[in-house]
């Protein structure tokens, strides 16, 4: 797992107060409402200094701290993250 | 895509009476019949709402509750419903009959002959602000009209009254009488009264947006099947709880700022803020994502009431008013969401109470 995954699993897991997986689904275990999705977003803005458009709120991006990784990437242009043992 | 924005208006209007009808009848939310046919999450969640009880009585449908008010509205005015210049209708969630008319059934009961009558919606607790737009309208394009009485009767389309996982729905009718403003400089020679001095409240702004990819993310299915099997249903709650509720964040973001920039103010001159009464956690929702605290008073009536539709936000900037959290020269800002999506923001001034309504 990269920096930013366990970052943002250790986030999903305090938010979530469960521990979650970088490929778990949240959204379908049906462990996410509308303020953990403020929370979500507002986060991964913050932590990685980009903006959450409109064009950009598509769920798949969302589901998993994995994909939000590889949203990231995609928003900040990053090449690869640094992996940790 | 930048949306347009219906907004922008250099021609306020007076509400110059309001009133509510809400049956005695309370019944708990813990005490739902249909709390039994949830899933354990469903339950769960309904009964994390915020809302302890809603009002009920089966024997008086939306448009005896949309009369009640509007009689008192009427009374509180002083004006004959014979002198109205228009009755506007918000459409009631689900008629009880097809082809035939709410709008000209409330003209009937209320004696509003004269009344330019209509009805309007497809918003759902947004449709306030389209019937808004349609009085201000028409007060700024006829002088020779009178005012314009604005009604709704919330009673829920579904046989339950919970819409999971957003809301319990409550009876409740409410009516707003609107004027001509007065300290606006507009000009009134119709037949009801003139341009109104003293209205407790002023309404000085209107701004809607809507996106229709979501026009069926909730609906009631009704065609094939007996109207005890009809449930308020959620197409993808995912949808609703991501994707709806960050572009909601965007665009009240949007709109709020559009409307106090181009009245002049900045956020620290609104006094209050009122949202419709969905859940104690949609009211978190919305201050984190504006950065605002919403009035005491909307999570009371969320608690006492439930969800009102359509008559949530006025319901509770005048219960502020009566508690004295809003006073005389006071801004607030009205926000309103719905689901099928659709967002508005009111900006309204609070005028001298004597004519209080209720």
């Amino acid at each position: 797992m990269n920096d930013t995954t366990r970052e943002i699993t250790e986030f999903l897991s305090a938010a979530l107060r469960c521990e979650v997986g970088p490929d778990d689904d949240y959204f379908a275990l049906g462990l996410a409402d509308s303020l953990f999705a403020l929370e979500l977003v507002t986060f991964v803005e913050g932590r990685f200094s980009l903006t959450v458009e409109v064009e950009d709120l598509d769920l798949e991006s969302f589901r998993t701290a994995n994909r939000i990784t590889a949203f990231v990437r995609r928003k900040t242009g990053a090449p690869e993250f640094t992996e940790t043992p | 895509m930048t949306p347009h924005t219906a907004a922008g208006s250099a021609f306020p209007v007076a509400v110059r009476s309001a009133a509510w009808h809400v049956p005695e009848t309370a019944v708990a939310v813990p005490e739902l019949t249909e709390l039994a046919s949830l899933s354990e999450s469903e339950r769960r969640t309904c009964l994390a709402l915020g809302i302890e009880s809603v009002r009920a009585d089966d024997a008086l449908n939306a448009a005896a509750l949309g009369e009640l008010a509007a009689r008192d509205a009427l009374a509180h005015a002083g004006l004959a419903a014979r002198d109205l210049g228009a009755l506007i209708v918000v459409e009631p969630r689900a008629p009880e009959t097809l082809l035939s008319s709410e709008a000209t059934r409330l003209q009937h009961l209320l004696g509003a002959e004269r009344a330019v009558t209509f009805t309007v919606g497809g918003l759902g607790c947004v449709s306030v602000t389209p019937a808004l737009l349609a009085a201000r309208g028409l007060l700024c394009a006829d002088p020779e009209l009178g005012d314009v009485l604005v009604v709704h009767g919330s009673k829920p389309a579904a046989a339950g009254r919970y819409r999971h996982p957003v809301t319990v729905n409550g009876d409740g009718g409410q009516a707003l009488l609107l004027s001509r403003d007065a300290t606006a400089g507009t000009a009134g020679t119709g037949p009801g009264p003139g341009p109104h001095r003293s209205a407790p409240v002023r309404l000085l702004d209107i701004a809607q947006e809507t996106n229709g990819e979501h026009w069926d993310l909730f609906h009631v299915a009704y065609r094939d099947r007996p109207t005890s099997e009809w449930r308020e249903e959620c197409r993808d709650v995912s949808t609703y709880s991501f994707r709806l509720a960050m572009e909601g964040r965007g665009r009240l973001s949007g709109l709020l700022d559009g409307l106090l920039e181009r009245n002049g103010l900045k956020p620290g001159d609104v006094r209050g803020y009122v949202s419709q009464n969905l859940s104690a956690a949609g009211f978190t929702f919305t201050e984190e994502s504006l950065g605002i605290r919403i009035l005491p008073v909307c999570r009371d009536n969320l608690r006492r009431y439930g969800h009102l539709g359509p008559n949530d936000v006025f319901l509770n900037l005048w219960t502020a008013i009566e508690r004295g959290e809003l006073a005389e020269g006071d801004h607030a800002v009205l926000i309103n969401v719905s689901p099928v999506a659709a967002w508005s923001v009111l900006l309204a001034e609070i005028g001298p109470q004597e004519e209080r309504a209720q």
